[in-house]
């Protein structure tokens, strides 16, 4: 056994010698990542091949799974050619920016509300917190109990208030589905941006505030050029977090419309699920799968980038 | 509310005549039963004329020594069922383990819009149970696919004559039958007379066609700013065709030839011009007329009945085990909400669904099966068919079949309603003549392994897409018609 | 920026400004994340009737506990479904957490000490994970899981959620140990300790806000969990609160105050657990992966 240090030594020494043998002498270090890796391969390995496999087959709904035949891209090219995978697609692309974006500023902005230390702060912080920890579930029961149509508190409250005639109509409407169930997510990941930035915050070196005060910066000006570009990497993982998040959920739209009224609110894993369990076309949903795998590959570039940033710089201890 | 959704096909025909024609046809599974005879009266006439003994009549199909290991899936009761209802359940698997002390049985009990997905999800992995009791929905498309194994009344010591010819029909698929109805059922119109007076409408008498529906309930929401007709929209629930077919059937319209006398299925009639006045009944009352819950594209049946037990929604097509739902409603009620909802209950009405403009009636034909799987799909790759055949003999005698359907569906064994529960039954759940006399009016599902997908998603997207104006009432029937002609097809997109 | 306000004398009427938009933003911050748990709690402690009264009573007439009586209540049928639903997420979310921990820490200290060949490609592998949509998964996992045999068992559920929770869980360690000094160790090796008694007598105690953290998230996570509970577990007894919750009240008569009630009851636990171990959390970010 060596510690870190020796090991670094030992690396320069290695770069010579064959990977095999560094690997031989590196062994003991392989046991502390083995647990990790052996779970994502049990889990990851064999659905990433079966997928792959399945979207290149044709799966009939009147047939069982196993009388599939093979029809090479046929699945992709129907995909790409049908007209609802560009309203789905679509509305992902809302869901995901609207509420990555929407949420990472009122996120954000709290902390910076919450940063400065005032009476009852604590209290605040408590509180803003907890619809991170509800679960899915829980919140689109809520949520939609608030949004019903007929008795939701929200369109209550406007009818008393003397604001419409009838109670408006969030998710039974084409129109405001969409961004209703937007705002019950928002309300879901907000308090986790809210945690980041406060933990990103407290590293934001106070000196640099205070000499950048002393020069005559602005509030303003001091945010800008000193605290947010320091706050770039946090947001960087952050928003990439939340892009990923969103671009995968499914509960909240799956329990509450169940994609409706009128598809106004399939987004791609709800449209995914509709095909391979509603219509069981596995093999085109197999294939829709593999397609937002390369999408979600390309955002997970950039993501690795992020979390890893500075790695390669940094000597290995 | 599990029966609510369960859907069983079983007497082909959309009025009477036609369907004993219809049921002539069916004669290759023996003589047919003459539904024409099954008035309320005569119903009455049989009730507790016959003794079974079930244990006896199971111990010749099984012995009743016999050891054995039994996975067994059904769609069962949950917490929204009439308290009475979930009892004999419990007194059911109790009977059977008394009957059957050395069958080791694992039953699991999933809600009806559960089952399918994880069904067929067991099925993919080969992790499926023994034996299996599904919605009629379900059954033709497993059997399509080579899932099941052959079964029939015969297999379990009944006679294929003592169930309904239609319901029969509906679990054969290419000639051979590969399950048994357990329960057959069909629904009805219920309305608070309350409301309706106080609407100025005759509390004693229904709407007798669906305009009249349009127009009552209308008038309700006009009169009283609630809710006049239940209606429900929601996709991936089985209560959406339950309701919304009877309608498209009643004007004259269908999916297909599904309410002739002989389907064929050949012929897409959704976007037929009685199909099309169908939809339009819907979107009147719900963007016209504004007089149907707001909620309905994302609710369903059970959102509805606290909305009725409320005095809150004046009408629906319900089932008649809704009288229960309401009595345990009512029970669990406290303080002023108990004087409330006795007042619905007390004014409470069943009556037939309404006719299409041509005098014409049609009611979903529902119900469940039960079927066995073949080895290859079950978890450890062994079916224990005499404890299989112990457990469906069982369910399908004329005692279980008649008290699993106690509270509001019908027996699936016909003899079941020879028992002396059946009189009993008779004399304690109200309205239960009324959806006897629905039978003849019975349509079933189409038999086809595609029925599950237009039933579940196409029929409800075509409600949407007209509700919410995304579509046309034209253009949604035209896009639906596109999406069956797909299906049946190669699968579409 | 509300931060630096209180010093800056000349500008007072300005950041007096700022400072009133800043409270404005947080009464309507707390409205929005307030209202819904409000209105959970007023309508789980209604009576059936009085949830769908319209107009709405606010507060209710006759407030009841009649719900809560319900869930908690081992001798009616509700309760006993919902306490042992409760009873199963636990001993999934327990077992999660600790075999998540379990495995997190070597495996983040590794990555942050040790440079054998493939670290960086492995590590990346790691992070990968939460590309992948966990519905994609749901058909192959089964059929693995069966292969497994793990159908029908919590082993299914604490296996998959374990790699939910590992990814964020080891880059969060990682960068906690990146920030521990390394001397720490190497003095302890000058004292006779081995590579893994150091890391177990000096580097551990000093990441356990680390820890705690990686327990917390892993935790909520596996709570929380929805589709593959719903996939994995047909078996009524083993359901956990997500899926038994959404089973037996929104499939049948729809009962919202009990549905409110239910909802109450499961968030619960975790709004507990978080609000007094979240100083940790917090903690672990800024000492650990946000430092630079």
């Amino acid at each position: 056994m060596v510690t870190g240090a020796a090991d670094s030594g030992r690396q320069t020494r290695a770069m010579r010698t064959d990977l095999l043998r560094e690997i031989w002498i590196n062994r003991a270090d392989y046991l502390y990542v083995l647990p990790a890796i052996v779970v994502m391969l049990i889990v990851i390995a064999y659905p990433i091949y079966y997928t792959i496999d399945l979207s290149f087959y044709k799966t009939p709904p009147g047939l069982q799974l196993k009388d599939k035949s093979f029809v090479g891209l046929d699945n992709y090219t129907a995909i790409l050619s049908s007209s609802v995978v560009w309203r789905v697609s679509i509305n992902t692309v809302i869901w995901t920016l609207g509420s990555t974006v929407i949420a990472f500023v009122l996120g954000f902005a709290l902390a910076l509300a919450l940063h400065r230390d005032f009476f009852g702060r604590a209290i605040l912080r408590a509180i803003f917190i907890i619809p991170w920890v509800i679960s899915a579930v829980a919140a689109s029961y809520i949520w939609k109990w608030i949004y019903h149509s007929d008795f939701g508190i929200i369109g209550v409250v406007l009818v008393q208030l003397g604001l419409v005639d009838r109670p408006p109509n969030f998710i039974d409407s084409v129109n405001t589905v969409l961004p209703a169930l937007i705002v019950v997510n928002i309300w879901r990941e907000f308090p986790f941006v809210m945690i980041m930035m406060m933990a990103g915050l407290q590293t934001v070196p106070e000196q640099l505030l205070r000499a950048a005060q002393v020069d005559g910066a602005s509030a303003w000006q001091r945010f800008w050029h000193v605290t947010f570009p320091h706050l770039s990497g946090v947001s960087t993982v952050t928003i990439l977090l939340l892009a990923v998040a969103n671009f995968n959920s499914f509960v909240i739209p799956w329990i509450m419309t169940g994609g409706g009224p009128a598809n106004a609110s399939h987004i791609w894993i709800t449209h995914i699920y509709e095909l391979a369990f509603g219509r069981q076309l596995w093999g085109v949903a197999s294939a829709y799968s593999v397609l937002l795998f390369i999408i979600l590959m390309t955002l997970g570039y950039f993501y690795v980038r992020a979390l890893s940033r500075g790695e390669r710089g940094r000597p290995a201890a | 509310m599990t029966r609510l959704k369960s859907g069983c096909a079983v007497a082909r025909g959309a009025v009477a005549p036609a369907l004993i024609a219809s049921l002539l046809s069916t004669s290759a599974f023996g003589a047919p039963v003459d539904l024409s005879k099954w008035s309320p009266e005569y119903v009455r006439s049989i009730a507790g004329t016959e003794e079974f003994d079930t244990a006896e009549a199971c111990g010749k199909v099984t012995p009743l020594d016999y050891k054995g290991h039994l996975t067994f899936w059904y769609q069962g009761v949950f917490e929204g069922d009439p308290d009475l209802l979930r009892q004999y359940y419990k007194d059911f698997f109790e009977s059977f383990r008394q009957t059957y002390p050395n069958i080791q049985l694992e039953e699991q009990a999933l809600t009806y819009n559960d089952l399918l997905d994880k069904f067929r999800t067991a099925l993919l992995g080969n992790a499926a149970p023994m034996a299996v009791r599904l919605q009629i929905l379900g059954g033709t498309e497993f059997a399509s696919k080579g899932y099941l194994e052959p079964l029939k009344p015969e297999d379990v010591g009944w006679s294929t004559e003592d169930f309904w010819p239609g319901a029969m029909k509906a679990v054969t698929w290419d000639g051979v039958t590969y399950g048994i109805p357990t329960n057959n059922e069909t629904m009805a119109l219920i309305w608070n007379a309350d409301i309706f007076k106080r609407a100025g409408l005759n509390p004693d008498s229904p709407p007798a066609t669906w305009d009249d529906v349009v127009a009552y309930s209308k008038q309700i929401n006009e009169k009283l700013g609630i809710a006049g007709y239940g209606l429900v929209a929601r996709k991936n629930a089985g209560n959406t065709p339950y309701r919304f077919m009877p309608q498209l059937w009643g004007y004259g319209g269908g999916v297909f030839d599904e309410a002739d006398p002989n389907p064929n299925y050949g012929e897409i009639r959704l976007n037929s011009e009685a199909s099309k006045r169908a939809l339009q009944a819907s979107y009147d009352m719900y963007v016209r007329d504004k007089s149907v819950p707001v909620s309905a594209l994302t609710n369903q049946q059970a959102d509805n009945q606290p909305l009725f037990v409320a005095g809150q929604l004046g009408m629906m097509i319900s089932h008649p085990s809704d009288y229960n739902v309401m009595l345990d409603l009512q029970k669990k009620a406290t303080g002023a909400d108990k004087d409330k909802a006795q007042t619905v209950i007390d004014n409470m009405r069943y009556g037939l669904i309404p006719t299409g403009p041509d005098g014409k009636r049609a009611v979903v034909f529902g119900g469940s099966n039960i079927h066995i799987l073949k080895p290859e799909y079950v978890e450890g790759g062994k079916v224990d068919e005499p404890a299989a055949k112990a457990i469906i003999c069982f369910w399908t005698s004329p005692e279980w079949s008649l008290k699993m359907a106690y509270a509001g569906s019908n027996p699936g064994n016909l003899n079941g309603f020879k028992t002396k529960w059946m009189k009993e039954r008779l004399d304690n759940i109200k309205f239960l003549d009324v959806t006897t006399s629905m039978l003849p009016y019975g349509i079933p599902f189409p038999a086809l392994p595609q029925a599950p997908e237009i039933m579940n998603i196409i029929v409800p997207d075509m409600l949407q897409n007209a509700l919410t104006g995304a579509m046309t009432v034209d253009q949604a029937a035209d896009d639906a018609a596109e999406k069956v002609k797909k299906v049946m097809g190669d699968g579409g997109l | 920026m509300s931060s630096q306000t209180s010093v800056s004398k000349p500008r007072r009427i300005r950041l007096d400004g700022w400072r009133w938009v800043g409270r404005f933003f947080l009464v309507l911050m707390l409205i929005y994340t307030a209202l819904p748990m409000v209105w959970m709690v007023l309508t789980s402690i209604k009576s059936g009737f009085a949830a769908m009264a319209f107009p709405p009573e606010w507060w209710p007439d006759e407030p009841t506990l009649a719900s809560y009586r319900n869930l908690l209540d081992p001798q009616n049928s509700v309760g006993k479904d919902f306490l042992q639903f409760f009873w199963n997420s636990l001993l999934v979310s327990i077992l999660t957490t600790i075999l998540a921990v379990l495995v997190a820490v070597p495996a983040a200290y590794a990555f942050s000490r040790f440079s054998f060949p493939g670290r960086q490609f492995l590590y990346f592998s790691v992070l990968l994970r939460n590309m992948f949509p966990a519905v994609i998964f749901l058909v192959p996992l089964f059929i693995l899981m069966r292969f497994l045999g793990l159908v029908n068992t919590h082993g299914s559920l604490v296996l998959t959620y374990l790699t939910f929770g590992l990814p964020l869980a080891i880059w969060l360690l990682k960068g906690f140990y990146d920030n521990i000094p390394v001397q720490l160790e190497q003095a302890a090796r000058i004292d006779g300790a081995t590579r893994l008694q150091a890391f177990i007598l000096i580097v551990m105690p000093l990441s356990v806000p680390g820890i705690i953290a990686t327990a917390i998230y892993s935790f909520i996570g596996a709570w929380n969990e929805y589709i593959y509970a719903y996939t994995f577990l047909s078996k009524n007894d083993q359901l956990t609160l997500p899926v038994g919750v959404q089973r037996f009240f929104s499939e049948n008569t729809t009962d919202f105050p009990g549905l409110m009630a239910a909802s109450f009851m499961m968030s619960v636990p975790v709004v507990v657990l978080f609000l007094v171990l979240q100083r940790y959390f917090v903690r672990a970010l800024t000492e650990g992966a946000v430092k630079h």
